[in-house]
């Protein structure tokens, strides 16, 4: 074989490639429809090295750190007087304040979506300079260390659950695809899948081309329709009424209610990187955190319930109650992993 | 395997030593109730091995399988050593730690809490012995088998079972009663638990038995359920071909043999097929997860028992959740029952109504009654119903209190209550199904705080 033979040769391999490559993308559709299983889920936290920017005052104190100061001589005093004080408060959630000084975030820049089209002085800006940004779930816990990356006691233990219990088993289907990298009319359902998650050889690498089943016993109640279109390979779907996360823990079953929520997907054959985002339910969001996870292992990741609550409730900007007109969601984004994988009906 | 097949001696308890039995508990709101010792006698069948024991011991069968007794019949409980976050609790073998002093501050056992810490209600504490009198030995006690005496820091001596020493509830009334403790397996964040204690089942090897809030599953010794097949007799299957695409007989090694419920079903030549009660047996290849209820769902197919619980109240419902089945009321609400165990070296619970509610009080209403019983209501009995069994009770209480009640007084309720802990519903639950109340309180429910009442576990690993 000549130089110019190997040239061809060559050429013909990689235009194999190539359009071998794209093959593949477009064969993950069936039927016009492809599927994708969550495998990671993160409250998303815009962070700063040293956390200078966002947090120039330093992290919050957790519920250790609080309980010396409140009690230095406890051994005087009773488990009324302070364990359980400590635990009422905790679970009988108040606004008034602690007397500790909570420190919220500060700086201007975070991730999200611009989820009531507006841009106001409170707003966030992305840091891809998009204005408008609401966030205000970051607001309160950025300058929590549990809920930082990436030894955070919530970032690991709570995502790592994501993939392990099939309870959290989130699925997104696409149906009514024509082109998975423009096409402005899809339908999107959300699911639960009933199995557990294809991996490699080593166990641990979630891998795509799994299959799931619609959970439509248990999980009835979890399944949503939508609209939504694709521009330039990213998702974006109209805004879900109300989306529950099935959200386990350490085996206590329990859930997150998004309102409005939406998907904003960067899309592959493979797979989809992105944005979860909408208004999250205060109550549901502070209980489904005290129920999974005990006064210990907040202790872990210094957060302090008793201080959370009362942040949550004063940065808590949508969906006033009808009785008292207090806002009950907070504006928030979730940072989503999700594998393709094939949904079995 | 060898050792199987030297067991000679399979008992199932005399069902006319239960029939005996009249409820005489005075917390009771119902006087008594003759079908009680019917239905119970009915399922306590779970046969045990016999082994030697001393002539003043005896076996009893309770909703917990067959447990070790003493003359009085009265159920024999150990507490064996647990890792807690900061320690243990518990007792190692051969070291009773169970003594009549009362304590008087917290342990530290459990974060982020210190220890040293004043406990409630100190005036009125009881000891350790107190709750749990040790069995004690006479001096001229002879051991055997398993049963050995050790002595305790102040000389007596006390019988021990597989050096675990044993002790009795003073919340058991009657022989049979289990009220005091629970095989059914606990956390790493539990209390260190009091077990009952009782002879080794009568199980061929290979198979275990799961403690269950439904019953006694039988299962492999990996912790796969086993199934039964209607279609199927002793001598004869109806699982063929296709059929075997989802399930496995449970093969027996070609030397075992028949013996008391257990018998061999030879399947193809030289293919023995373990019997039990009549029904051969079967993995589910399609089960998720260890003590799985999955392939009950396909018709005609059922987990195996070796007994099941006492039933629930009539008025009582099952309702899907998200996870799996819950135990509801009528109308649908789930019922939960409140957890609670004390950060002190003797691990005292505090879940019961003569325990203080100085706990309870905290995390159901912040230390208010009122708010209570609106948040965790207790799951009132109507005025016809009476109590189902000694497990699921009508118990009477001082709705301000948390305490039992005099049948007289004035304001006392009649509510349900499963092995005479009063049962709740949640004021978050909203609609059939809703698990919102579960794992409130402290360590998620199992210190000091509520779980669920799960009938049906298709998620949380084994909980039931």
């Amino acid at each position: 074989m000549n130089t110019l033979q190997r040239l061809a040769s060559n050429l013909l391999v990689a235009s194999a490639m190539i359009s071998g490559g794209v093959h593949a993308d477009q064969s993950m559709l069936r039927n016009r429809a492809i599927g994708y299983v969550m495998t990671d889920l993160f409250w998303s936290v815009y962070q700063t090295p040293g956390a200078i920017q966002e947090c120039p005052q330093g992290f919050n104190d957790g519920p250790r750190e609080q309980f010396e100061q409140l009690f230095p001589y406890h051994q005087a005093l009773t488990v009324e007087e302070t364990q359980l004080r400590q635990e009422i408060e905790t679970w009988h959630p108040t606004t008034e304040s602690d007397g500790f000084e909570f420190f919220q975030v500060e700086g201007g820049i975070s991730w999200g979506v611009n989820l009531d089209g507006e841009v106001g002085l409170n707003d966030f800006v992305h840091p891809d300079g998009t204005p408008g940004i609401d966030n205000e779930l970051y607001r309160a816990v950025g300058c929590i260390i549990g809920f930082r990356g990436p030894d955070g006691v919530e970032y690991i233990f709570q995502n790592k659950a994501i993939a392990d219990e099939r309870y959290n088993r989130l699925m997104i289907e696409l149906t009514e695809v024509d082109d998975l990298e423009n096409d402005d009319s899809v339908t999107v359902s959300v699911y639960r899948g009933l199995d557990r998650l294809l991996t490699d050889a080593t166990g641990s690498k979630i891998v795509p081309g799994g299959t799931q089943r619609v959970d439509t016993r248990w999980g009835q109640k979890l399944i949503r329709q939508i609209n939504a279109k694709i521009v330039d390979s990213k998702l974006i779907t109209e805004p879900i009424p109300d989306l529950i996360i099935p959200w386990q823990n350490l085996n206590v079953p329990s859930t997150q209610l998004i309102r409005d929520a939406r998907f904003v997907l960067d899309l592959t054959a493979q797979g989809a990187t992105g944005l979860l985002a909408g208004y999250a339910d205060v109550d549901t969001w502070y209980y489904q955190l005290i129920r999974n996870d005990s006064t210990h292992h907040l202790s872990n990741g210094q957060i302090s319930g008793i201080s959370l609550y009362k942040a949550l409730r004063r940065l808590a900007d949508a969906h006033p109650s009808l009785d008292t007109g207090e806002n009950t969601a907070i504006s928030t984004a979730l940072d989503i992993k999700m594998t393709q994988v094939f949904i079995s009906h | 395997m060898k050792s199987w097949f030297k067991f000679n001696c399979a008992s199932t308890l005399p069902l006319l030593a239960l029939a005996v039995l009249t409820p005489t508990s005075s917390l009771t709101a119902d006087e008594s109730d003759s079908s009680l010792t019917a239905e119970e006698s009915e399922l306590f069948t779970e046969a045990y091995r016999d082994v030697p024991m001393p002539l003043e011991f005896r076996v009893e069968a309770t909703p917990e399988g067959p447990v070790f007794a003493d003359a009085n019949g009265k159920t024999l409980y150990s507490w064996p050593q647990h890792k807690l976050r900061n320690g243990y609790s518990g007792e190692a073998k051969g070291s009773p730690a169970c003594y009549d002093e009362v304590l008087t501050v917290t342990a530290g056992l459990m974060s982020p809490y210190p220890a040293g810490i004043k406990l409630p209600e100190i005036d009125s504490r009881l000891s350790c012995t107190d709750l749990w009198p040790p069995v004690l030995a006479e001096a001229d006690a002879e051991e055997i088998g398993k049963w050995t005496v050790i002595q305790r820091r102040d000389a007596t001596l006390q019988w021990a079972y597989d050096e675990q020493p044993l002790y009795l509830s003073i919340r058991d009334q009657q022989p049979g009663d289990v009220q005091g403790g629970s095989r059914r397996r606990y956390g790493g964040d539990s209390p260190a638990m009091r077990v009952p204690v009782g002879p080794p089942s009568l199980l061929p090897p290979g198979f275990a038995i799961k403690p269950t809030s439904i019953g006694r599953m039988l299962t492999s010794d990996k912790n796969e359920s086993v199934y039964s097949f209607e279609g199927d007799t002793a001598t004869s299957s109806a699982c063929e071909s296709k059929c075997l695409a989802n399930w496995r007989p449970v093969v027996a090694p070609a030397l075992a043999r028949d013996q008391g419920e257990w018998s061999l079903f030879e399947r193809s030549p030289g293919v023995l097929q373990w019997v039990f009660r009549g029904k051969p047996l079967y993995t589910h290849l399609r089960d998720q997860s260890s003590w799985s209820l999955e392939g009950s769902d396909s018709p005609g197919w059922h987990n195996v028992f070796t007994q099941d619980a006492p039933s629930y109240p009539e008025s009582f419902t099952q309702q899907p959740s998200l996870a799996g089945n819950v135990l509801a009321d009528s109308s649908g609400k789930t019922i939960y029952r409140y957890n609670c165990g004390e950060d002190t070296a003797d691990q005292l619970a505090c879940d019961h109504p003569d325990d203080t509610q100085v706990y309870r009080l905290a995390m159901c209403g912040a230390g208010d009654a009122l708010k209570c019983l609106q948040h965790w209501p207790y799951l009132i009995a109507k005025d016809d119903e009476i109590s189902t069994n000694r497990t699921w009770r009508i118990v009477l209480i001082d709705p301000l209190t948390g305490r039992f009640a005099a049948p007289d007084q004035d304001g006392a309720i009649r509510v349900w209550s499963y092995r005479d802990r009063p049962v709740t519903t949640f004021g978050g639950d909203n609609q059939p199904g809703d698990v919102n109340g579960g794992g409130t309180g402290e360590w998620r429910g199992q210190r000091n705080g509520l779980k669920a009442f799960w009938l049906r576990d298709d998620y949380m690993n084994g909980i039931l």
